[in-house]
């Protein structure tokens, strides 16, 4: 899968823009602050309708501008143009010119995986950003798996909202329990799954990115162990006080265990960095492995923080990438250029919001 | 007045529009534009029957769908079967499965479905009355025709507990596949639900 063609309208700091990309390694070289990371920002927001860096809409409108517009063409095994417009009055996403009606039509037009200084939350953060991680790689790869995750989440709103009503209504309580039951089970039983295929992913992208050869266990710690509505009925006193949810898996914890010991606590910050580097090697040799092509890679100036030995590691899944006629994007900036990528490399020079390609 | 703002009397007008469901500032703007241009006898009979329609219409004090007349006349026609209830959210709905015309039963408009989130309790809903049309004694089966999103499912979920003690049939209608469409354009939550909900059939 590769991105064909990029246009860009008043997005972040580029008033226009329209580039064509082969596929291959493409590298943006520039200084800080030309909008390097605003080009992954968008192919990012073309394939998931997210930014990487949590931007909202508006953010992403140029300064002074109505709206924003990210045009791409996306070729797999059909040819998909998409067009995303988005300003406070509208939003418009379409797909070959029509109108898109349900997201899961959209979703999988483009995968990307995208590497990222944010990646380290996912050693480093709460078990909420690794809930995400699991839901994200579920929801590209399991049909139906996001409309049951929307569902439960809805749940548990509205279940929330039920406990907080005085005097509680048992019954009422009831209604809700079953839809959260129905709902929360298919997610429990999909995260069970993917764990275990995910876990030698991850561990063989560590153990090739760290020279110790240090392992990496992933361990899927559902909160709820057998029967989530007899979890929930345990908890009745309890939630009668909290007024809230307290058991279900909105709260499941994916534990990343570093030679045998949680990483969040034991792992140094070089550790760290390696753990969440093989966590994203993971993601994108799953979404791989599950699709039979390789996602685009959008890699955002990580090579400067990684040392010698560590890019060494990164380099054969970048070199795979390319070689099933997938796609990368990499930002760097003159200094933390990655020399030992010197072959077949398509250069790009970043300036000012506009793109100018580099004679090799 | 300057010469960028509406004369005020089309001002509260537009104002008056846009509380309308559906319509935006905009397109509520436009409509007043449009009506104060208009032929003025026009603009009396659509006042006229607008005064007319709230004046004469109100729920059916029996099954709660709009009516003219008290009972509403599907609670009033005699041929119909008092054995069955279909139970709806709204008085459209009524009037949808009446179109379909393969429901021969009575009706009960909740008007509405819980929503906890949007502070919509059973208190809310037509549930007092459905319950004492229940027990009145000719009701055998309620059948309920709810959403199916997780606020219709719930509330199946606890109107089938409620009613549970009253030594009634309480079934809900089947969801799957839209009939004559094939299975490509079916969701996948779809497809679940009409997989669950497969019947057998006779070779």
């Amino acid at each position: 899968m590769h991105l064909a063609r990029l246009r860009l309208r008043d997005f972040r700091n580029y008033a226009r823009l329209d580039a064509e990309f082969a596929p291959g390694f493409h590298v943006l070289l520039g200084r800080n602050a030309q909008g390097k990371t605003n080009l992954l920002e968008a192919i990012y927001l073309a394939a998931t309708l997210r930014s990487f860096r949590g931007a909202g809409g508006h953010q992403l409108i140029r300064h002074g501008q109505q709206g924003y517009f990210i045009g791409a063409r996306a070729v797999g095994q059909a040819t998909r143009e998409i067009g995303i417009y988005w300003s406070a009055a509208e939003r418009r996403l379409t797909l070959d010119r029509q109108k898109v009606r349900r997201l899961a039509d959209y979703l999988g037009t483009l995968r990307a995986v995208v590497f990222c200084a944010e990646d380290l939350q996912l050693v480093k953060g709460t078990a909420r950003v690794r809930r995400r991680f699991m839901d994200l790689l579920l929801a590209q790869t399991q049909p139906g798996y996001l409309a049951w995750l929307l569902r439960y989440l809805q749940a548990v709103r509205s279940r929330n909202a039920v406990l907080k009503r005085m005097p509680l209504d048992e019954a009422l309580l009831e209604g809700f329990t079953d839809e959260l039951v129905r709902a929360g089970e298919p997610i429990i039983a999909a995260r069970q799954r993917l764990v275990p295929q995910l876990a030698p992913l991850a561990q063989s992208a560590c153990q090739s990115i760290s020279s110790a050869g240090e392992t990496l266990e992933l361990s899927y710690q559902p909160q709820v162990r057998g029967e989530l509505r007899a979890a929930l009925e345990a908890q009745r006193a309890r939630e009668r006080v909290r007024r809230a949810t307290l058991v279900g898996p909105h709260l499941d914890e994916l534990m990343l265990l570093l030679q045998g010991r949680p990483a969040a606590t034991f792992a140094s910050e070089g550790q760290k960095r390696t753990l969440a580097l093989a966590l994203k090697m993971a993601q994108a040799e799953f979404l791989t492995g599950a699709h039979g092509v390789p996602p685009i890679l959008l890699i955002d100036d990580v090579m400067g923080e990684l040392d010698q030995s560590r890019r060494a590691g990164l380099l054969p899944l970048l070199e795979r990438a390319q070689h099933a006629r997938g796609q990368v994007f990499m930002t760097c900036t003159e200094e933390s250029w990655p020399r030992e990528l010197g072959r077949a490399l398509l250069r790009w020079e970043v300036a000012e919001g506009a793109l100018k390609a580099v004679p090799a | 007045m300057g010469m960028t703002s509406l004369p005020e009397p089309v001002e509260r007008l537009a104002a008056a529009l846009g509380r309308l469901p559906g319509l935006g500032p905009r397109s509520a703007e436009r409509l007043a534009l449009h009506l104060v241009q208009s032929d003025a006898s026009q603009v009396r009979s659509l006042a006229q029957c607008l005064l007319d329609a709230r004046d004469t219409i109100a729920p059916c004090s029996v099954c709660g769908a709009l009516t003219q007349s008290q009972p509403c006349a599907l609670c009033a026609d005699p041929g119909r079967d008092d054995t069955l209830i279909c139970v709806v959210e709204s008085a459209l709905d009524v009037l949808r499965i009446h179109k379909a015309g393969v429901f021969h039963g009575r009706f009960h408009v909740l008007g509405g479905r819980l929503s906890p989130v949007s502070g919509v309790g059973p208190e809310d809903l037509r549930l007092d009355e459905l319950e004492g049309r229940v027990r009145g004694g000719a009701v055998r089966e309620v059948i309920l025709a709810l959403a199916t999103d997780v606020e219709g499912d719930a509330t199946c979920h606890y109107l089938a507990r409620r009613l549970a003690g009253a030594g009634i049939k309480v079934s809900r209608i089947a969801h799957g596949l839209p009939a004559g469409s094939g299975l490509e354009f079916a969701d996948e939550l779809t497809l679940a639900h009409a997989i669950e909900g497969r019947r057998e059939i006779c070779g």
